[in-house]
């Protein structure tokens, strides 16, 4: 109906992705970024809306827009001006089968485990490479081979797993 | 936190949409495939045994094989432009080993020759047309890939890299088929070293340039 011009059904759905995005995304970049990365995506949503195809599952033309734009963030924003987590972030344990299918700890455990924690450290919770390199024990310039290859890595596996 | 997120800014901005169509993508790169085709024909003439019915038997594999390779990426990159978590639509790989088979059995040819000190016929190792193999293999690529890469900016492929690489497949694919119709060699040792040289350097500039011009 939205690609149709519906534009009351498009704001219901806009709505629901809005509230999913944010489940989706929280603890997976800096709190601060969340509220951009979910502009930008209901953004993408928008602009490439033509690319859904109605005969197929919605979630999963969702979670891929939404994993491709949770990675470009990350390549571009090298640190976040937040450097903590907030813990009272949960995610709804309803859509548990599909979200762990679809989740992005499922895209971050697929790289290896030095990679993961680099990005996690330096990308998500924004640490600087020294204070990341003094957290994890990885020498300033691993940190920064294992970010690199690591996004690589995720910006590969966006659409396959 | 979420007081920038203008819904009702993005739906009043609604607009009906054509849904993409993947077909329509594969229609764009065989019209290009035909254009280049009729193109080097026309201007170069097609090989004399393919005009009368009756083409060897390495024309015909070699042209089966660059045509599959061509139509299972085209397939695939095409499908990407819709995007989809859980999809891998890696069924081209398939096609890529079956079109290896070129390059392997020209290795194999070649050490089986040397091995038992074998003379090679003149034919074998004629390789004087090569550089026009290249050009035209790689122009009619760069036709094929342009094209499919032009349909592909409407979609929302998420795996850059990954359509790179698969749209230059697709293109030094079709665009090596359309020289091979032209081209005067029966060597397979020609054909799997400058055959696979094609594909390969087509795929390269894929990867190269296809990534930075979809991105979205």
């Amino acid at each position: 109906m939205a690609q149709g011009g519906d534009a009351a059904a498009y704001t219901v759905l806009l709505t629901e992705c809005k509230r999913w995005l944010l489940r989706y995304f929280a603890r997976r970049i800096a709190p601060a970024q969340v509220d951009d990365l979910v502009q930008d995506t209901l953004l993408s949503i928008h602009n490439k809306r033509a690319s859904f195809d109605p005969e197929r599952p919605f979630l999963p033309w969702l979670a891929a827009i939404a994993r491709y734009r949770w990675v470009d963030r990350l390549r571009k924003s090298y640190r976040a001006s937040e450097v903590t987590l907030e813990d009272e972030f949960s995610i709804d344990s309803d859509e548990a089968g599909i979200t762990a299918r679809i989740s992005i700890d499922r895209l971050l455990g697929l790289i290896s485990p030095a990679q993961a924690l680099a990005i996690r450290l330096v990308k998500i919770e924004g640490l600087s490479i020294i204070e990341a390199a003094q957290r994890c024990g990885q020498s300033e310039p691993l940190i920064k081979v294992n970010i690199h290859r690591g996004l690589k890595r995720l910006a590969a596996l966006v659409e396959s797993e | 936190m979420t007081s920038r997120i203008d819904i009702e800014a993005l739906a009043a901005d609604l607009k009906p949409v054509q849904r993409i169509k993947p077909e329509l993508g594969l229609a764009v790169t065989m019209i290009a495939s035909v254009f280049a085709s009729f193109a080097i024909i026309n201007t170069y003439g097609l090989r004399p045994d393919i005009l009368e019915g009756m083409p060897q038997p390495l024309v015909t594999i070699r042209s089966g094989l660059l045509l599959l390779l061509g139509m299972a990426t085209a397939i695939s990159v095409t499908a990407a432009a819709l995007p989809s978590v859980g999809r891998t639509g890696d069924g081209w790989l398939w096609a890529l080993a079956a079109a290896l088979l070129l390059p392997v059995s020209a290795l194999v040819a070649w050490l089986y020759h040397s091995a038992a000190n074998l003379p090679f016929a003149p034919g074998d190792v004629d390789f004087r047309y090569a550089k026009w193999c290249l050009q035209l293999s790689i122009g009619s690529a760069l036709l094929i890939g342009g094209a499919l890469t032009v349909w592909l900016r409407t979609g929302a492929p998420i795996s850059l890299n990954r359509a790179g690489w698969l749209v230059g497949i697709a293109g030094g694919s079709f665009g090596t088929f359309s020289y091979s119709l032209h081209c005067p060699s029966n060597s397979i040792f020609y054909v799997g070293l400058f055959y696979t040289m094609a594909v390969a350097a087509s795929a390269c500039i894929g990867r190269l340039i296809v990534p930075r011009l979809i991105r979205w």
